[in-house]
């Protein structure tokens, strides 16, 4: 068995164990070193699954762990084949190696956080085990070697997510966003539902192993050398793009809703800032880091499917593009620090997704792999902001932080700079990298219909960049510079006990800086936010990744401006060369010019209305009221969805309930009510008199043999 | 001769024979109140049924019929004993026979 | 095919798992001491229930595991009635298997949980419930049809009694409104049943015997039935649908069940989400489908349409409810959809039908301890009203560990057990080969509004600010308490171990469905086979059919399951008693 099949399961140990701490107050401490040794022998394990990635044949290995479900094809020499085959085993390739080492390292970092920032808390225990389970599932979701092992994990996330959002569930609004992002992520994976009943229906089957190469070949009209399941599931998919194409036409966007639903892009990104209900450590980890990217990762890894189908990638950039701009549009003017980042993680999967549909798979990883970094800084400090200021987020009751938390300041910074794409930072290069390769991507677009979005998308994405830089500085400028000036918040997020000293009155309250045991794993990830980029760029671990796997697109941009790592890439990969265009190296110089001055634009801009001029900004901000207003209420989106759907369904469940009574039950008591009336009619022949019986009988009797005679004379 | 006496009665003499008994019987149990006297009249009605039983038996010249009269004697027997006593039982509750006096079974 | 016969020395086992309940219950009538007391009839029916599980259990043991479309510990040498055709025949395959370990899995935990709630004639009630689980046995095991349509009746007569001795206000209205609604629906069962038995009786090549002979052994039944024409077989299915969609419930037949679940006590209600409405799916799966392959198929489309439109139906009115109890009462009625859309799919790899018998199992689980957990707070407040509970996870932090648990396995969580038939159902009815795809796409919605209701009750029960009834009577037992003082309201030792088992099973089926699959998937086929081939058959004609000549009978006779070897046993009818002889 391989190292890499136990590796989920390590961190689900942990969850149990940590489940159990729940029992007593003495054993709730324990639950963070165990949660943090669990995800940290994740990481170990990860690195040990990934050196043997190696040597293995091929661009992959599978690690078989145990059967799950095998339904609808045979017993055959004690192998079960053909039909619907969705066992845990793992799909290791270096696409997933990426996503493991993202989720383990940024999980281990962000559990070390959480131990000193949940301290005291009464769902101590609770938490960590949330968080564990947490990682279980976001382990499955990306090792997975099939649709419905994946789709454990993608629902294995919502749960967690679900548990952790709803963390401080006393309070109504906690206990309200949880329940909307499990309800809003269920309506994408009613799409991934379908998604998978398309592929199931097209391919014949759900392994990953055998659905993308047939859909590979399917592309490239090459079946040469594929094995025997692919090779199966390729006759299948021919046959279906011969009779049904619907099939394979439609799967890209059921799958799309699914990844729509989970990353939280237009129209479905309304749970996302709600979400922010939950303690900051699970925001950084789940609601930025991790398991909102789990959408872009299913398009990349099945980017295939999303070729297939000629108008999938046109709709997913469209819809990234459009989420990028609003994104930043709403995070451009909230004043609640973590909706700014949450937001800004709205908008920042809006790129990611422009990437994959410009087949960058490349970029969309990359800048998900950077933005793991920097968002998670920026969540994290924003945490220990709101756990010195007592729970305060609104920007507006906090300035001049920057004396009192010097580290955090410049901790927070580094994710500004990184998100805000300021030059050399890691967001620098990914952000400009998607850009470039969505142009040149239009540019060189066979159809009309194609260019106008893909270089109206990028074009999109360059202007949110603008207000991603501002909106980054807004809040930097706006929490840690400027004269000292503090309201401390109510504290309802359950700091009871820490801050219990502070609620001596003969001491004025003083914001003070995070210890060290959440300081540290901060400075790991600011390091990355600043430097990750320009490592990962120069060395080309994620291009050689995504080479290596199955987000390796037929067409796909990737590594025409790296000659060198495509010579490296082998012989396999040779035959969607023809089809490949070259993003133009002039184009991504181009952009690193172009958006390195859109940075320091909106930076200067931040700079002037929020450090200099903060009046201007308010009066900025009061000349178009109706615009603030919209977006401080996400554009009406939660609006629309009430009176649109949520108030109607319920209507209608009303009326249907009253329907049930009466109309559906009341037919029913109308038939019940036949034999009532008819014993009625009867009613008076039972008079209870003995005479009336008897010549009742005696008049039977009488007919019956009148009746008998009558028969027998004819 | 005794046999030639019996033999000018047909079969039709004590079918009539039943048949009367019979119709007395439902007569009686339609027209008169007191109970006993409606059982007594039931009790009519079952020997017109034995007669005939008895005379088919006899015009069939098989034993079919008179064994069934022997059941019907004896199930009569066990009967007569169980509604005699419930007849009692009745008239100590209402200290009346009139079959009148009992008209709980009214729907 | 069904043709080899399992020969095992324990054939007597079904016998005794249907005969010892009816021991346990007659041991409760007996003038012991020990139980006239309530505690005493609770403690010998918790032994009593357990020990019918051990012999589940052992049944399972026995289980020949390698071929489980064998129908196990088969016997049809018992006469019962021989002179009309009725043999005390029984056998055991692999849905029988599953659906008599889920009957005497429940059952323990349904006595242990019925201490509180249950205030006067706690030897009634614990009668009732093993005359229920001797009911349920029978009607899983049954190879006969009379057999079975006798023990599929008499479920009706412990419920009528739970629900009208046991129940909350309008008891006697709503048992009386169950037993005439399922009795009805049942009637028109049976004279289906007798139809065809009475065909049978009219073909000797369909029997081995005479004319005038009956035979109610299901498998030849199943021979007799797929000979019959289209028309009879639609009106015998009809009959069944009658019975069985009752029974389901299936949209719109299913309106005695919210008043059965909300009046009927804790026990009640889980014993009829988990055990009874599972009997009107097992009916159409093994009578309907395989007995009138041809009907099924014309009937699919419109039975699947029902199932789907309750499937949503009931889940909208779900989500407008303020009991508790009925909220999950209605989403039985959902959830149960799926299970027909999936028996009904007839797809290529039988993947609905083998998804529909899992999803019976899980359902019974899930809905069962969503009941139990209901009914536990119903012990303790005296309310279900959504309204007057909240913030339960600060007071009761196990129940609500177990309560999300349900929710979330009743929700199709993936690596609980609703996930694993809710998909199967799915997919099986998306690649239906009688009904559009469309009707899956609209089944699929449903797995977002059970997420709408189930988390809607969670969201009221278990989060938001303590609120529990100021005046409630508290916990009628005061030596039992919770796991702390500070929990008091907490679930005792006694709770915990009823729930605990079914938590453990929701889990080890969610993540480990595979011998459950594996050993359901043949069987399933196997009833599915005569409809399949039909429909093949169909394709066929239909292909060839596209140049020339319509044939007038489209409908191919399809091919009889093959009977079981040696249960062909018939014994001759002796000559009737004749009074009177020749002159």
């Amino acid at each position: 068995m391989h190292v890499a099949a136990i590796i989920p399961w390590v961190p689900l140990l942990a969850a149990a164990l940590c489940t159990a701490c729940c029992a007593s107050r003495t054993l709730r401490t324990l639950a963070a070193p165990i949660c943090i040794t669990g995800i940290g022998t994740a990481f170990v394990m990860t690195l040990v699954a990934i050196a043997k990635l190696a040597g293995a044949e091929g661009d992959h290995y599978t690690a078989y762990l145990a059967p799950w479900i095998e339904v609808g094809g045979a017993w055959v020499d004690g192998q079960y084949v053909g039909g619907m085959i969705a066992n845990f085993s793992y799909h290791v390739d270096s696409l997933t190696a990426i996503m493991m080492l993202a989720i383990t390292g940024v999980g281990s970092l962000v559990s070390i956080y959480a131990a000193g920032y949940m301290k005291g808390d009464e769902g101590y225990a609770r938490f960590f085990a949330g968080v564990a389970l947490f990682i279980f599932a976001m382990l499955n979701l990306v090792m997975a070697d099939n649709f419905v092992l994946l789709f454990l994990g993608w629902e294995g996330v919502g749960l967690a997510s679900y548990l952790l959002i709803g963390h401080y569930y006393r309070k109504p609004s906690a206990a309200a966003a949880a329940q909307k992002a499990f309800i809003v992520n269920r309506v994408g994976d009613f799409g991934f539902l379908l998604g998978v009943f398309c592929v199931y229906q097209a391919f014949g089957s759900i392994r990953f192993e055998e659905v993308l190469p047939a859909a590979r070949a399917l592309l490239t009209g090459e079946a040469a050398g594929l094995a025997p399941g692919a090779a199966a599931a390729y006759a299948v998919a021919q046959a279906t793009q011969a009779a049904n194409p619907a099939y394979l036409l439609a799967a890209p966007f059921g799958l799309m809703l699914g990844a729509f639903g989970k990353s939280a892009q237009l129209p479905l990104f309304v749970w996302l800032p709600d979400a922010m209900e939950g303690p900051s450590p699970v925001s950084a980890l789940i609601h930025a880091a991790t398991m909102v990217t789990a959408g872009v990762y299913l398009i990349a890894r099945t980017i295939h499917l999303f070729e297939l189908s000629p108008y999938a990638l046109p709709t997913v950039a469209m819809v990234g593009a459009l989420t990028a701009v609003v994104g930043a549009l709403i995070a451009a003017s909230a004043f609640d620090l973590k909706k700014v980042f949450a937001y800004s993680t709205v908008s920042q999967l809006g790129y990611m997704f422009l990437g994959v549909s410009a087949l960058s798979t490349y970029g969309a990883i990359f800048h998900l792999v950077t933005h793991a970094f920097f968002k998670a800084v920026l969540f994290l400090t924003a945490g220990s902001v709101m756990h010195a200021l007592a729970g305060q987020l609104d920007m507006r009751k906090m300035s001049g932080l920057a004396k009192k938390m010097p580290i955090t300041c410049v901790l927070m910074l580094c994710g500004c700079l990184a998100l805000a794409g300021a030059p050399l930072t890691s967001g620098f290069f990914s952000k400009d990298l998607i850009l470039a390769d969505a142009m040149s991507f239009g540019i060189s677009a066979p159809t009309a219909g194609a260019k106008v979005v893909y270089i109206l998308a990028s074009l999109a994405g360059l202007a949110a960049a603008l207000l991603t830089a501002y909106y980054a500085f807004r809040a930097w400028f706006r929490v840690f510079l400027g004269d000292y000036r503090v309201e401390f918040g109510e504290d309802d997020h359950g700091h009871e006990e820490s801050h219990e000293e502070h609620h001596d009155p003969a001491h004025p309250r003083e914001p003070h800086e995070a210890p060290w045991l959440m300081n540290a794993p901060l400075i790991v990830l600011a390091l990355g936010a600043i430097f990750a980029g320009i490592l990962l760029k120069a060395t080309g671990v994620i291009e050689g990744a995504i080479l290596h796997s199955t987000a390796n697109s037929v067409e796909a941009p990737i590594a025409a401006h790296h000659g060198a790592t495509e010579a490296a890439a082998g012989t396999g990969h040779e035959e969607g060369h023809a089809h490949r265009h070259h993003t133009p190296e002039y184009l991504h110089l181009l952009m690193y010019g172009v958006s390195a001055a859109i940075a320091v634009a909106g930076i200067g801009l931040a700079w002037l209305l929020h450090y200099r001029q903060r009046a201007i900004a308010d009066k900025l901000r009061d000349a178009a009221p109706a615009f603030g207003a919209a977006l401080n209420r996400k554009l009406y989106f939660d609006v629309l969805y009430e009176k649109a759907v949520v108030g109607p369904l319920r209507l209608v469940g009303q009326i249907m309930f009253l329907i049930d009574s009466l109309i559906v039950d009341g037919a029913v008591r109308l038939v019940a009510r036949g034999p009532a009336f008819l014993g009625r009619g009867m009613q008076p022949g039972q008079s209870g008199k003995l005479h009336a019986y008897g010549l009742g009988m005696a008049a039977g009797i009488a007919a019956a043999v009148f009746l008998v005679f009558f028969a027998m004379s004819r | 001769m005794p046999e030639t006496a019996i033999s000018t009665l047909t079969l039709a003499h004590f079918l009539g024979i039943g048949a009367a008994l019979f119709a007395l019987g439902v007569i009686g149990f339609v027209t008169r109140r007191n109970l006993i006297v409606m059982f007594l009249c039931t009790e009519m009605m079952f020997q017109g049924v034995v007669v005939t039983l008895v005379a088919f038996a006899r015009f069939h010249m098989n034993t079919t019929g008179q064994t069934f009269v022997i059941f019907v004697l004896t199930i009569a027997a066990a009967e007569a004993a169980l509604a005699l006593a419930l007849v009692v039982l009745l008239f100590r509750r209402q200290r009346t026979l009139d079959a009148s006096a009992w008209t709980e079974l009214r729907g | 095919m069904m043709d080899t016969t399992f020969n095992s020395d324990h054939n007597w086992l079904p016998l005794v798992m249907l005969i010892i309940p009816v021991v346990w219950a007659a041991g409760l009538l007996m003038p012991i001491p020990g139980l006239q007391t309530k505690r005493g009839a609770w403690m010998y029916s918790a032994v009593t229930s357990t020990i019918s599980l051990g012999f589940a259990g052992y049944l399972a043991f026995l289980f020949p595991w390698g071929e489980p479309d064998t129908v196990a510990f088969h016997r049809n040498d018992l006469d019962w009635i021989a002179g009309f055709g009725l043999h005390f025949t029984y056998g055991i395959d692999s849905i029988s298997l599953w659906l008599v370990l889920l009957t005497a899995f429940l059952m323990p935990g349904v006595v242990v949980a019925s201490l509180i709630e249950v205030e006067h004639d706690m030897r009634q009630f614990h009668f009732w419930l093993h005359i229920l689980e001797a009911a349920l046995i029978g009607t899983f095991i049954a190879r006969d049809i009379v057999l079975f349509y006798v023990c599929f009746e008499f479920t009706l007569i412990p419920l009528y009694f739970l629900i009208g001795v046991f129940g909350h206000e309008q008891r006697w209205k709503a048992a009386r409104t169950y037993f005439l609604y399922a009795f009805t629906g049942s009637m028109l069962t049976f004279a289906g049943v007798l139809y065809v038995g009475w065909y049978g009786s009219q073909d000797p090549a369909q029997v081995s015997g005479a004319i005038g002979q009956w035979t109610f052994n299901i498998d030849e039944l199943y021979a007799i039935g797929q000979a019959m024409p289209l028309a009879d077989q639609c009106w015998v299915m009809a009959a069944m649908l009658a019975g069985f969609g009752v029974k389901t419930p299936l949209f719109p037949f299913h309106t005695w069940l919210p008043l059965a679940h909300t009046e009927a006590p804790t026990a009640g209600s889980v014993d009829l989400a988990g055990l009874v409405l599972k009997i009107g799916p097992y009916g159409l799966l093994r009578l309907a489908i395989p007995m009138l392959p041809a009907a099924a198929v014309v009937f699919a489309p419109w039975v699947a349409a029902a199932a789907v439109v309750g499937i949503v139906y009931a889940a909208l009115i779900c989500r407008v409810q303020k009991d508790a109890k009925k909220l999950i009462a209605y989403s039985s009625v959902s959830h149960m959809g799926f299970c027909i859309l999936g028996l009904f799919a007839f797809d290529p790899g039988a993947i609905g039908a083998t998804g529909a018998v899992v999803y019976m199992i899980a359902h019974g689980l899930a809905t069962g301890g969503l009941f139990l957990c209901i009914g536990m707070l119903y012990d303790r407040f005296h309310t279900r009203e959504l309204s007057r509970l909240s913030g339960l996870g600060r007071i009761m932090p196990l129940w609500s560990c177990f309560f999300v648990l349900f929710a979330m396995a009743s929700v199709g969580l993936p690596g609980l057990n609703g996930f694993v038939g809710e998909f199967l159902t799915l997919i099986g009815g998306f690649q239906s080969t009688v009904f559009h795809w469309g009707l899956a796409v609209v089944a699929a919605t449903g797995v977002i509004f059970a997420a709408v209701y189930l988390l809607h009750i969670v969201r009221q029960l278990v989060f938001g600010p303590t609120n529990i009834p100021a005046d409630h009577p508290g916990y009628s037992d005061a030596h039992e308490h919770g796991i702390s003082p500070e929990h008091k309201h907490d679930l005792s030792f006694r709770e915990i171990i009823t729930l605990g088992p079914l938590a453990a099973a929701c889990l080890i089926i969610g993540l480990a469905p595979f011998p459950m699959i594996r050993s359901i998937e043949p069987a399933v086929r196997n009833l599915n086979a005569p409809a399949m081939t039909l429909i093949e058959a169909q394709d066929q004609a239909a292909d060839t059919e596209a140049a020339p000549a319509p044939t007038t009978d489209p409908l191919p006779a399809p091919p009889a399951l093959e009977p079981q070897p040696g249960s062909v046993v018939i014994e001759p009818v002796p000559a009737p008693l004749v009074l009177g002889g020749e002159r």
